[in-house]
């Protein structure tokens, strides 16, 4: 992402800078402070009840879903890749792990059987990505429709609601004055930060979304590290779907697939390049941010809910423009 | 008669470098005029002028003694020059005639449809006009190569060009085809066409060029009538430039074999066999086409590898490149911002993309280390950039290519299969990688160098296997190795 | 290359390329035999009257957005806005009726609204160079967004007769929607093999510089194909509301991806703009006789999603090993 100009500066080696501008660059990332800023005072401004600790917990809580979705797309993207199954997967590990909450009574139950269908899905976009050689956008777009269609068929209609408490707890309940979706978040974007910037595969897998042919040329399993990001793309949307379970308490069909195109929006506001190589975790906070806070704009404007696929296109669009004058910038 | 076209003192350069210098150059109707020179002496920055890719930035363009100006494709089209080049410019899945007619379709159209019997029966006229019986209802995608060249010979004449350049058509074909397209040359003269023909098989220049122009970093060297210099000369003049002043290696002392190949068979190749002893500096000559860079990708693992035995200081290597660089082989591949850099990143990532298995065996990557790998690297190899932060892409030639072979020294690697070490390179960074070379043999590498300037391997090689046809044709030891020997075996004669 | 490896190319005999034809056919036309043997043997009522008019109706829609998602692909793209847009047009075709329109001035409107988004799309694409799913994916929000809006979510009934008549019509005894589907296919069959237009989507797909070289705006042929494309789409809609007698915002959200399964179990290859339009045909036919034959099955119509999803995966599997495809027809 980086200008030539900006990278002719002999810039401080420190190498914990270092570390943190490849996750997305530094101006980048203060930028999107900037913006989140400026849309909250705007908001605050507009609606006296914006200003407010509740209100930011809540719009944080919010994000937190929305981030948690796109973690895994983010990985993806950066090794040059793309999911378009994450919602649907959300929907099917929501509604086998509410199924197998159910039915057995056990919270333990449910957090495998989500777990392991977002597992599962993402293992089976690998192999389809890497053995059929389908691509990307291909495979995990039959992907999205077979585990819709599997996830309709599965629960006939019904909605299965009403689970322990002591699994609520990772939905709806506090820890230390905050709620912990949000702990959630952090830990899981901690996660994905050490896992891109402080692991020798996070480093490959940068070097592979930006020319993957130099990677295969340069020794780095290029099969392995893709199997491994669609996987844990996967697994990220199986724990989305538990935190959506315990915090609506509540496994319908409908839930994940109007979630595919926020969380592709918020991995490019955020700065993650759909060309693969650059970008970062942290940039996908701040855009899921910046996403949740154009929502809660909109109903604060009294703006029908009807509205929000409408804006999440154009935003979509806006920002895959952005990308590419961006990067086109900086080829030539 | 005049000339038909004329270039006057044409002039172009690049950042860095120039690749015309003062270029004069004429071409008569029904003449074959050959253009020879090695890479980079400047033929395809001629032809591109010629054809409106590059504007040239000092000289002038003559036709029939008017001055014209080419500054894109359609102009070359509307004075009638039309370029073949070697990767062409068909649609594969459209057919022949629709190959030789796209774009210019109107003349068929009746009504909005297309008449397909006389589009068929038009582009077959042009073929039979070229001795060609070809069924026109081939997709041009299930074409050969000659017989791609012949469609694009095809569609160049049915838009009434007068100046025919073709770029090293006989480098991807057979003998035989070769007859039929020197038959197909023989017609186009009798027809009027003046051809730009550029080469370098001496056999052909010497049966097909009316007159023959030889270059050399871009400039023009001679220009010959047919008749009035030898093959010889010619090779000479050609390659002419010595790599005078700098001394020649001095030949180490080869130690025992790192690598070892035998009968190796893919796709393409067969029967390679070839050895690497540590300590020594093995070249793989040969013309563009024959088959080197398919044997350093296979030894890699980068290609499948059906039949023979790999061996790796003795012991049996099944490689993938995953397998083949943790074991110590490094490939410098020929094109190196498609294959060798991820040009958006910085020179760190890229210059630690190979090692960073070896550097951090944990799996935890330590930024601290990787600078200072990188770090180390850049005072070692002496490589120009502000910072391990600078984006790639924005280096030199020679730095980036620098820093592939950084990323192959941070790995530890014990073989290198450099393939054109130097294309693209300017000349103080290709003295700079020489001298890389000799140090990595002194340090007991073994190294086998791919490269098309004659010149280079004669001054970087111990001794050489030379390649024709996708074989091993000839081995030379540094007694036997010359230019004269090495094109010998290379070229067919 | 030595000399026996070298293609010739004289001119075969005619029979010769039928049989080229019949050993290049995609996978999916013995996928397609074995399931009509199977259900046929399977049940009965498979085979009657009823049914196969039936599967021709419901064959007839997916057609007219499979055809055009044909062209799409064989410029080397993709349209994932086609069921989301088919949406929106039957809102807008219903709801101006309902504001008193006329029938033609509310399939215009749609029309208009089918080419804006097509411009949009193709101007992305096309011109800047945008990866066409991420483009697509966005319009997909605009038109189901644009839906939602206009009709606040709920279904669009009580609309004009005369768009069920007209559906519900036949003309000699064969339904009109399949006739339409019928001339459709005619139509871009000339257009695809019988003009320019034809010719450059071929080459779009193959080597766009090609075209460039020519001297053809190739940009702006490639734009055309998506507006064009969408504005079909547009018309579409009005068998859509003809069938269901409603409108609903979301309801064709995912016929893109039958669309883009026929194309591709049609034979037709993603990556490198080569395919034909009967291929298209085939895997309409496949995908429309799957979900009927495992309806008279009693399987549910989310499984079926499912099990096109498998047949794609089958299909692709057969073809694996066959790397060149046929373009057949012409």
């Amino acid at each position: 992402m980086s200008t030539p100009n900006s990278a002719t500066n002999p810039a401080t080696k420190s190498a914990g800078i270092a570390a943190l501008s490849l996750s997305g660059d530094i101006s980048s990332i203060l930028l999107r402070i900037g913006i989140i800023c400026v849309i909250g005072v705007v908001l605050s401004f507009v609606s006296g009840s914006f200003a407010t600790t509740d209100n930011f917990l809540n719009i944080l809580r919010q994000a937190s879903m929305l981030f948690l979705i796109s973690s895994g797309l983010t990985l993806v993207i950066i090794g040059g890749g793309l999911d378009l199954s994450i919602g649907a997967n959300l929907t099917l590990s929501a509604c086998l792990g509410a199924a197998a909450m159910k039915t057995t009574g056990q919270p333990m139950a449910g957090v495998a059987a989500a777990l392991g269908c977002g597992l599962l899905i993402g293992v089976t976009n690998g192999v389809l990505i890497n053995k059929l050689k389908i691509p990307a956008f291909l495979a995990t777009f039959g992907m999205l429709w077979v585990a819709q269609g599997i996830a309709y068929w599965f629960m006939a209609g019904q909605v299965i609601y009403g689970f322990p408490p002591s699994f609520r707890f990772f939905g709806s309940g506090f820890f230390l004055g905050v709620p912990v979706p949000i702990w959630v978040m952090l830990a899981v974007a901690l996660g994905c930060h050490l896992f891109l910037a402080r692991t020798t595969t996070g480093r490959e897998v940068y070097f592979m979304g930006a020319n993957e042919a130099a990677a295969h040329l340069s020794g780095i399993p290029v099969s392995r590290r893709r199997m491994l990001l669609y996987t844990l793309s996967g697994l990220m949307a199986g724990l989305t779907a538990l935190i959506y379970l315990a915090r609506v308490n509540a496994a319908e069909p409908g839930i994940g697939e109007p979630l595919l195109l926020p969380a592709i929006a918020a991995v490019l506001v955020g700065g993650t390049s759909l060309f693969g190589g650059s970008g970062g975790i942290i940039g996908t906070i701040l855009g899921a941010v910046i996403l949740t806070l154009i929502v809660n704009a909109l109903n604060l404007l009294n703006v029908s809910a009807s509205w929000h696929p409408f804006v999440t296109g154009a935003i979509v669009l806006a920002a895959v423009l952005a990308d590419t004058l961006n990067n086109r910038g900086s080829h030539k | 008669m005049g000339p038909l076209l004329k270039l006057i003192n044409i002039e172009k350069s690049f950042p860095g470098v120039r690749a015309l210098k003062d270029v004069s150059f004429d071409i008569h109707a029904g003449e074959v005029h050959v253009i020879l020179g090695q890479n980079g002496a400047g033929k395809s920055s001629l032809i591109k002028v010629l054809c409106g890719a590059y504007i040239a930035d000092g000289g002038s363009i003559e036709l029939e003694g008017r001055t014209i100006a080419i500054r894109g494709p359609a102009d070359a089209n509307a004075v009638g020059i039309a370029v073949i080049f070697q990767e062409f410019s068909l649609a594969p899945y459209l057919d022949i005639a629709q190959n030789i007619f796209l774009g210019r379709e109107r003349a068929f159209t009746k009504a909005g449809l297309i008449d397909k019997k006389a589009m068929h029966a038009a582009a077959k006229r042009i073929l039979e006009e070229l001795g060609l019986d070809y069924d026109t209802r081939t997709f041009a995608g299930d074409l050969g190569v000659a017989q791609q060249q012949m469609v694009e010979i095809a569609k160049a004449l049915s838009q009434d060009a007068r100046i025919l350049v073709m770029d090293e058509p006989t480098a991807a074909i057979s003998d035989r085809e070769s007859e039929r397209l020197f038959e197909v040359i023989e017609r186009l003269k009798k027809r009027g066409v003046a051809i730009v023909y550029i080469s370098h098989r001496m056999k052909e220049i010497m049966a097909l060029g009316d007159r023959i122009t030889i270059m050399r970093d871009g400039a023009l060297v001679a220009t010959f009538l047919r008749d009035e210099a030898s093959a010889e000369e010619m090779v000479r003049l050609m390659i002419g430039r010595s790599l005078d002043g700098i001394p020649h290696r001095t030949p180490a002392t080869p130690g025992k074999a790192i690598l070892t190949i035998e009968n190796i068979k893919t796709g393409k190749l067969s029967d390679i066999s070839l050895e690497v002893r540590a300590g020594e500096v093995v070249g793989l000559a040969g013309l563009v086409g024959s088959g080197r860079t398919e044997v350093v990708r296979a030894i890699f693992g980068a290609d499948p590898v059906a039949s023979g035995s790999i061996r790796l200081n003795g012991s049996a290597l099944k490689a993938t490149p995953d397998i083949a660089s943790r074991a110590g082989i490094a490939l410098l591949p020929e094109d190196r911002k498609r294959e060798g850099l991820a040009l958006p990143l910085p020179v760190r990532e890229n210059a630690t993309a190979a090692s960073l298995w070896r550097l951090f065996k944990g799996g935890w990557f330590k930024p601290g280390a990787a600078e200072k790998v990188c770090a180390d690297l850049i005072s070692r190899l002496n490589i120009a950039t502000p910072s391990s932060r600078q984006i790639v892409r924005n280096l030199s030639g020679g730095n980036q290519q620098k820093v592939v072979l950084g990323k192959w020294l941070a790995a530890g690697s014990q073989l290198f299969m450099l393939d054109e070490p130097t294309r693209g390179v300017d000349v103080g960074a290709k003295f700079e990688i020489y001298q890389l070379i000799d140090n990595l043999v002194k340090d007991g590498a073994a190294v086998l160098v791919i490269s098309s300037e004659l010149p280079e391997l004669i001054h970087l090689c111990d001794r050489a296997y030379v390649m024709r046809d996708y074989r091993i044709v000839g081995h030379l030891d540094r007694d036997n190795l010359s230019e004269k020997a090495i094109l010998d075996l290379a070229v067919q004669q | 290359m030595t000399d026996s490896t070298a293609p010739t190319v004289k001119a075969p005999a005619e029979t010769f390329r039928l049989g080229r034809l019949l050993k290049n056919l995609p996978g999916v036309s013995y996928i397609l035999i074995a399931m009509i043997v199977v259900f046929a043997v399977g049940n009965p009522r498979f085979l009657s009257g009823v049914n196969l008019s039936n599967v021709s109706l419901q064959a007839a829609l997916l057609m007219m957005l499979a055809l055009p998602m044909t062209l799409i692909i064989l410029t080397e793209g993709l349209d994932l806005s086609f069921g989301a847009l088919l949406g929106l047009c039957g809102v807008v075709i219903a709801s101006l009726l309902l504001a008193g329109w006329s029938v033609i001035g509310a399939i215009a409107a749609a029309m208009v609204v089918g080419l804006v988004v097509g411009l949009i799309n193709g101007f992305l694409i096309s011109y800047l160079s945008l990866p066409a799913f991420v483009v697509t994916l966005g319009t997909m929000g605009l038109c189901e967004g644009a839906a939602l809006i206009i009709t606040n979510g709920d279904p669009i009934g009580g609309f004009s007769p005369s768009i069920q008549a007209f559906y519900q019509s036949s003309v000699f005894g064969l339904p009109t929607p399949v006739l339409a589907a019928v001339a459709f296919y005619a139509l871009l069959w000339m257009v695809l093999y019988r003009t320019r237009f034809g010719n450059y989507i071929f080459a779009i797909g193959g080597n766009k510089d090609a075209l460039r070289l020519a001297g053809i705006r190739a940009d702006f042929i490639h734009l055309a194909v998506y507006a064009l494309c969408s504005v079909t789409v547009a018309l579409s809609a009005v068998l859509m509301i003809g069938r269901m007698n409603t409108a609903h915002p979301t309801v064709a959200v995912g016929m893109e991806f039958e669309a883009i399964a026929a194309v591709i179990l049609g034979g037709t290859s993603f990556e490198k703009g080569q395919g034909w339009l009967f291929g298209t045909v085939l895997g309409v036919l496949a995908i429309t006789i799957l979900r009927n034959g495992l309806n008279l099955l009693h399987v549910e119509p989310s499984l079926q999603v499912v099990c096109v999803g498998v047949l794609l995966i089958v299909a692709l599997l057969i073809d694996g090993g066959r790397k060149r495809s046929v373009q057949g027809a012409a």
